[in-house]
């Protein structure tokens, strides 16, 4: 209970930093803008096949992007003090859920302006959708773990990137399989199958979160 | 020499992995039939090569059948030796076939006491010439009997493997190797987070070293036999293919991030979690994924990997200790590994 308190005030702690400092989220908004719009401007006309790619390679990026900030955006006296407030779960839950809201939020801006640009492709909009929540959970797990590690080390722009990318592709390749049935690309009957899939790795890698990170932030 | 045997035998291991599995002759087969394409009603003299046979020193007559099922099949009239690997046999083919297919697929079979029974599968077709009912005449009802076992040692002789099956000890053994290190990298990294004694961070890093140098020797050795076999070193409609190229780069970058440390407490203990989590990331990418995708490479898709003919007992008596051989050498590699990092740090402190 204490735990779910203290995520709530750390919750609430992220939102208010978001809203002070809005060039954070700008920019991560005005990014996927810019990046639409020189894909859709190198493409002119883009196949579904390739809509499908393109799509979740931007949301790749904006998601690096938006989550790398997650532990670098506070100087390491001021996490001192968190630290010596709240239980180390509590913390990187707060983080992970604050990063699934963002990057929820994120890959819908990102689907309407694409969609807007682009054209709307999708046939089965459970599944999609569904993919999308689902890559987002992952993709906010994934991140905001790797850019804790990668927060401790000297160049944790490269890191960041060499770090979870090799980690990101079992969930990115599901994810693209997922809504290429979709976007009726392939006949799928297996769908629950990929569904599935995706929410083991999900379960695997917050369980390992939740395991490794108290290790991590003591310094 | 008491505490160190396992070197040894693993030494040995090895040097009977690479002369059993080296020069223990395939099993006799047949290379290839010529012509493949026969008609109904025709009288046809097959051209047959063998591969490692003995055609002509054998005490018996040869025999050989065109078989199209369990109850079906004709022998041959006349059987001509021209030298160990190569002989013309003369089949009478029925005009008739006992299907209702205008085309049917059939089987070669060799026998004699030297090299055993052989089977060329599915490789012959029958065309009909005559267009009226299925009809059994002119075929027998199984008389293939009394074949010869091959004796002696010898590896399955499979079409398109053919002297690649080797490869086994090597690239199969090997992996199996690199993920027993690889776990046994992943127990010191929770060492290390257990106790934080420095030993067990230099342990699991000799460990992934040499986990990682096994895994692009797998690669290597995979590579050569795609070659081979499917005709090109590397193909990325393979998904088992990217997982491993994937999880080189996870231990890749496992050591770059060692690397961005000046501090050793922080970048054993860093590198510690990260290899526990990029192990955790790993298991869905070589165990699950490839599983729930088809694909050519054995073990994926339903296709089989270590099972029925493609690793019979002979093979067994080779491929398990090679996989205890590679590992027994890798802990011996990693243990040197070990030294040197640990004797670099000592020299670091002074």
């Amino acid at each position: 209970m204490i735990v779910l308190k203290e995520i709530i005030y750390l919750l609430r702690k992220e939102i208010l930093l978001e809203w002070r400092q809005k060039y954070a989220i700008s920019g991560i908004l005005l990014y996927v803008l810019s990046t639409v719009f020189v894909v859709y401007t190198s493409f002119k006309k883009v196949e579904p096949n390739a809509w499908n790619t393109l799509f979740w390679i931007i949301i790749l990026f904006a998601s690096v992007n938006a989550i790398a900030k997650s532990f670098v955006q506070e100087n390491s006296s001021r996490q001192l003090y968190y630290y010596s407030l709240a239980n180390p779960t509590a913390i990187i839950l707060s983080k992970i859920i604050y990063n699934s809201g963002l990057l929820l939020f994120l890959s819908f801006l990102s689907f309407i302006v694409f969609a807007l640009v682009a054209g709307n492709p999708v046939k089965d909009n459970f599944h999609f959708f569904a993919a999308l929540f689902l890559g987002s959970i992952g993709f906010s797990i994934t991140f905001t773990f790797i850019s804790a590690i990668s927060a401790k080390a000297n160049n944790s722009a490269t890191l960041m990137a060499i770090l979870s990318f090799p980690i990101i592709i079992p969930i990115i390749l599901t994810l693209i399989k997922l809504s290429a049935n979709a976007l009726r690309l392939m006949q799928d009957t297996a769908v629950w199958k990929d569904i599935a899939t995706l929410l083991a790795i999900d379960l695997i890698l917050i369980t390992m979160t939740f395991i490794l990170f108290p290790f991590l932030w003591k310094d | 020499m008491r505490k160190n045997w396992w070197k040894a035998l693993g030494v040995v291991i090895l040097i009977y992995t690479y002369t059993a599995g080296l020069l223990i002759p395939l099993k006799p087969g047949i290379l290839s039939v010529n012509p493949s394409n026969l008609n109904s009603g025709e009288e046809v003299t097959l051209t047959v090569i063998g591969y490692n046979t003995f055609f002509t020193k054998t005490e018996s007559e040869l025999r050989a059948w065109i078989k199209l099922d369990n109850e079906h099949a004709i022998s041959a009239t006349k059987i001509e030796l021209v030298n160990d690997t190569k002989a013309h046999v003369s089949f009478n083919i029925p005009s008739n076939l006992p299907t209702e297919d205008k085309v049917t697929d059939a089987s070669l079979v060799i026998d004699n006491d030297q090299d055993g029974a052989m089977v060329l599968p599915s490789k012959l077709t029958i065309k009909k010439t005559i267009d009226v009912n299925p009809n059994a005449e002119g075929w027998t009802n199984a008389p293939i009997t009394d074949l010869n076992r091959k004796t002696g040692f010898s590896f399955p002789f499979r079409g398109i493997l053919y002297e690649t099956i080797r490869n086994t000890y090597f690239h199969v053994c090997l992996w199996f190797a690199m993920i027993i290190l690889l776990i046994t990298s992943v127990v010191h990294s929770f060492k290390y987070l257990r106790n934080f004694r420095m030993e067990d961070d230099q342990k699991s890093m000799s460990f992934t070293m040499v986990g990682t140098l096994f895994g692009m020797l797998g690669i290597i050795t995979g590579s050569i036999w795609a070659k081979d076999t499917w005709g090109t070193y590397w193909t990325w409609e393979e998904v088992k293919l990217n997982m491993t190229a994937i999880a080189l780069l996870i231990y890749l970058a496992y050591f770059v991030l060692r690397s961005s440390f000046d501090d050793y407490e922080k970048r054993a203990r860093i590198a510690a979690v990260y290899n526990i989590f990029a192990f955790a990331a790993l298991i869905p990418l070589i165990f699950v994924i490839p599983r729930l995708t088809d694909s050519l490479h054995p073990g994926n898709g339903g296709n089989p990997a270590m099972g029925g003919e493609d690793l019979d007992n002979t093979m067994r008596m080779v491929f398990y200790p090679a996989i205890i051989g590679w590992t027994l050498v890798g802990v011996w590699i990693s243990q040197i590994v070990f030294r040197i990092q640990r004797l670099k740090e000592k020299i670091m402190e002074f």
